[in-house]
């Protein structure tokens, strides 16, 4: 470095020098985002500039979903109807499942992806069935995941399928730093699938391994498309953003059961509303032995489980 | 605001100027963010898919980098502390280091989070105003917050001193003590707040403990001084060798050569007053007998005005032209000072009657104002004169072994803390086996045949442990041993606080499903490329501020 040159700040010298340096980080850059070009269609401004699902007014909720339904058909060929159920007045859903029945045939895990819209590939599933050993300890850390027998039930084994268990006091609407997902009056806990972030945050705090990130662009082949679509439920969710169990909000909101109550061979599955004291969970509840996992985290779920005995 | 836009352009023009070693160096760092940038892109269009993670291990590396780099950022309040606290002028100079450091460290941060977003497009959902902010609620918007007040506090607080620095003027107290006593507070927060997001989990029994939190102030008060003892090694070697690289000047040896004086009048001190307007402040009388025994000296280049270990009492004003100040410290040859029109040297050992602590050698032909410490002394009973002097002979950047040792210190306590707490969380997970050990079985002794976390976990508790012995012992006050067990501490801490305290957090899930999280190659050269990123963020904000901080780079020399 000559002493003149740096105290005449830029001489012709150091201004090629410079522009020599930044051009070549400019096609540094411009050569490390080449990938980009590869991305296609990713966001449109729409969807970018999207609204917060509690501030949208019933008119640009109107406009939102007619712009899903159009993003779905253009994906998939196909047109569905997308709505926005509303809970019901009066209404808490809770669920309940018999131990002693479940068998642990799975079933309720692929009605479920059937149901939801669930990615087949990579496959994201929202249920997970535990074969536990019959040991005495209700260990989970003992449990195994991926049994294959060839017959159910198995001797010495019991099985306990877990899926989100709807908190009252939920963690994972705890974490999230934009409230991307809460809990609705119902009782459900449900994720903007155009608000999140996609930070994971919310699948850290969960003890129940409740919730899946979609790692990357789901996967449905369109003839396995449900139509019946809702916008906190089960329409396609986008590359990034988190999805869980909502109680089938597409079908419970509008008097149905979810689809792992009614696929389940066993009757081991209950579900209905515990503001109505002659519902079926009701009688559950006051009738039979209740327990629910890891009661001392203190997150209260809304999912029960029972024994016939 | 003018003259502040001079400022920045004049930095901005520094930092494409250097020696071979600066290109190469940056020119490495830029590469690898490119590198980095490309395997990002990849990401992007892909999915967090090409990286480890998983649903069962939902956080990787880029969220272990991320729990590390907080604490380095809080760490520079352990200079800023011993500063400004117990007022300890060793590390005065170097306060300005450590929070570039968290700076460099912060930018850091905040790319490793974008990086993990699955949605980093929808960012501004996280804005408070525009977006919908969950704040106090979750821990993650607490952190949002803080960490851009440190990086908006800690920028104010650099620019602004290094910005007085420029202007040799004095920095007004009030514009930015306040601030640094809340950036002392911030950095204890940043990284409070940061232990927070993962104890405030109960689910995760490995993190849900409330030692957590000192845990992570004593590692990053670990990690963080022994990166800049290391930095500040490097800073003294290239500053000193990229500042001498053009100068005619070889040593100190060529021995004093009959220099041209005469007699000093009025008009000199006129001269020094254009340069130095608080001299205006003296009255013509007492200007007048400050002439006694002074003289004006016109140098060339390579004239050597004081020489290293001599006694003499003269104290020394430039003119015009160039003086550089080297000190031989350690068998090496290094330039402290590069002193410009209007500024003094010479004077602390003029008047402290000390022989001379560095020797002094004229850089190009110039002239010279030198008074005897008497008249010296005369000047600085003017109140305006005083202080200006008094405050330049503070704000002299000089990395002596001094306060690396007492950065040694710093390191030495927080280590032997942070292995003791380590220490009480191992007893109290394994002494009395229960439910909660399982993630530390994984991590310390594997689990059912599942141990890759096991070597990383050992090779951290080894170079801890090694560190801290060796930081015990007398031998790490040479400099060589330091630096190795502050590569240690670094190592070390960034495994624990890595690898070893966010992965196992995840296993076994909490369903009790053990799944294996090994960083992919994509993965890893993002990182790769956020570290150059904030090494080259580092680099040429200190080859902004050493200049600045050395006199080289400094208002008087404007065009």
């Amino acid at each position: 470095m000559n002493p003149e040159e740096t105290d005449n700040g830029i001489s012709r010298r150091s201004f090629l020098r410079t522009s020599a340096v930044l051009s070549a980080g400019v096609a540094a850059v411009a050569a490390g985002l080449a990938p980009l070009r590869k991305l296609g269609q990713f966001s449109s401004v729409d969807e970018f500039l999207q609204k917060y699902y509690k501030e949208l007014t019933p008119a640009e909720m109107k406009g939102v979903l007619t712009r899903i339904e159009d993003e779905v058909q253009r994906q998939y060929g196909i047109r569905p109807h997308v709505r926005d159920y509303k809970p019901m007045n009066g209404v808490e859903f809770v669920y309940a499942l018999n131990l002693t029945r479940c068998v642990g045939c799975r079933k309720c895990v692929h009605a479920c992806v059937a149901e939801n819209n669930q990615s087949r590939n990579p496959e994201i599933q929202y249920i997970r069935v535990l074969k536990m050993p019959n040991d005495g300890t209700f260990d989970v850390d003992k449990s195994e995941h991926d049994y294959a027998p060839k017959s159910v039930p198995v001797p010495g084994s019991f099985f306990m399928p877990v899926q989100c268990h709807q908190c009252r006091n939920p963690p994972c609407v705890k974490v999230c730093p934009v409230k991307a997902t809460w809990q609705e009056p119902d009782g459900i806990t449900v994720v903007d699938y155009n608000w999140c972030i996609g930070c994971r945050y919310c699948e850290a705090a969960c003890p129940y391994f409740a919730r899946r990130f979609n790692f990357t662009s789901p996967s449905i082949p369109a003839s396995q498309l449900n139509l019946n679509m809702s916008y906190l439920g089960n329409r396609p969710r986008y590359k990034g953003v988190m999805e869980k169990c909502h109680f089938c909000i597409q079908r419970t909101r509008a008097g149905r059961y979810p689809a792992c109550v009614e696929v389940c061979p066993t009757g081991s599955r209950k579900f209905g509303n515990v503001l109505d004291p002659n519902s079926e969970v009701s009688y559950i509840l006051k009738n039979k032995r209740v327990l629910v996992l890891k009661a001392e985290l203190g997150t209260l779920p809304r999912f029960f489980y029972y024994f016939d005995v | 605001m003018l003259n502040y836009l001079r400022f920045l352009r004049r930095c901005a023009a520094v930092s494409f100027d250097g020696d071979w070693r600066y290109y190469s160096w940056v020119g490495l760092l830029t590469a690898l963010c490119a590198v980095g940038l490309n395997a990002y892109a990849k990401q992007f269009v892909a999915g967090l898919e090409i990286t480890g993670m998983s649903d069962q291990v939902s956080w990787g590396v880029y969220i272990a980098n991320f729990t590390f780099l907080v604490g380095m950022a809080a760490a520079a309040v352990m200079l800023v502390i011993p500063v400004y606290i117990y007022k300890n002028e060793d590390l005065h100079d170097l306060v300005i280091f450590g929070e570039l450091l968290a700076v460099a460290a912060i930018l850091m941060c905040l790319a490793f989070v974008t990086v993990d977003l699955g949605r980093p497009d929808r960012f501004w959902h996280l804005i408070p105003g525009i977006g919908v902010f969950h704040f106090p609620g979750s821990m993650l918007s607490w952190d949002v917050l803080v960490l851009n007040g440190y990086l908006l506090l800690n920028v104010y607080i650099c620019g602004y001193l290094l910005y007085c620095r420029y202007r040799n003027r004095k920095p007004a107290k009030w514009l930015y003590i306040p601030f640094v006593f809340a950036a002392i507070v911030w950095a204890i927060s940043i990284h409070t707040v940061t232990a927070f997001l993962y104890v405030g989990l109960g689910g995760r029994p490995f993190w849900n403990s409330s030692i957590v939190g000192p845990r992570f102030l004593a590692s990053a008060f670990t990690a963080g001084p022994a990166f800049v003892i290391l930095a500040l090694q490097v800073v003294r070697r290239t500053s000193a060798s990229s500042a001498g690289a053009g100068s005619p000047v070889e040593g100190p040896d060529t021995g004093r050569t009959e220099l041209r004086r005469r007699d000093a009048t009025i008009a000199d001190l006129d001269h020094l007053a254009r340069h130095l307007p608080e001299l205006a402040a003296v009255s013509p009388s007492e200007l007048q007998a400050c002439l006694a025994g002074a003289t004006f000296i016109e140098v060339a280049a390579g004239d050597v005005l004081l020489q290293q270990g001599s006694l003499d009492n003269d104290a020394f004003f430039v003119l015009s032209g160039r003086v550089v100040v080297k000190r031989a410290e350690r068998g090496r040859l290094r330039i402290t000072r590069n002193i410009g029109p209007g500024e003094q040297f010479g004077e602390v050992s003029a008047i402290a009657g000390t022989p001379r602590a560095a020797t002094a050698i004229a850089a190009m032909p110039g002239e010279i104002l030198c008074l005897p410490a008497d008249s010296l002394r005369r000047l600085m009973r003017n109140p305006r004169m005083n202080e200006i002097i008094t405050w330049r002979m503070g704000e002299r950047l000089m990395i002596s072994d001094q306060s690396l040792l007492i950065l040694r210190a710093i390191v030495q306590v927080s280590m032997i803390i942070n292995v003791f707490l380590l220490a009480n969380e191992i007893f109290t997970e394994f002494y009395n086996s229960n439910k909660h050990d399982v993630s530390w079985r994984y991590l310390v002794l594997g689990l059912d045949g599942h141990h890759a976390l096991v070597p990383w976990f050992w090779t951290a508790v080894t170079l801890n442990v090694s560190a801290m012995v060796l930081l015990m012992v007398p031998l790490s006050r040479r400099l060589k041993w330091l630096n190795l067990a502050c590569l240690m501490c670094v190592f070390g801490i960034w495994i624990e606080k890595g690898m070893g305290l966010v992965i196992p957090g995840f296993v076994p899930t909490p369903l009790g499903q053990i799944v294996e999280y090994v960083p992919s190659w994509n993965e890893t050269l993002v990182c790769v490329g956020i570290w150059a990123f904030g090494l080259l963020c580092f680099t040429i904000l200190l080859r902004m501020a050493v200049p600045i901080l050395q006199g080289e780079l400094s208002r008087s020399n404007e065009t």
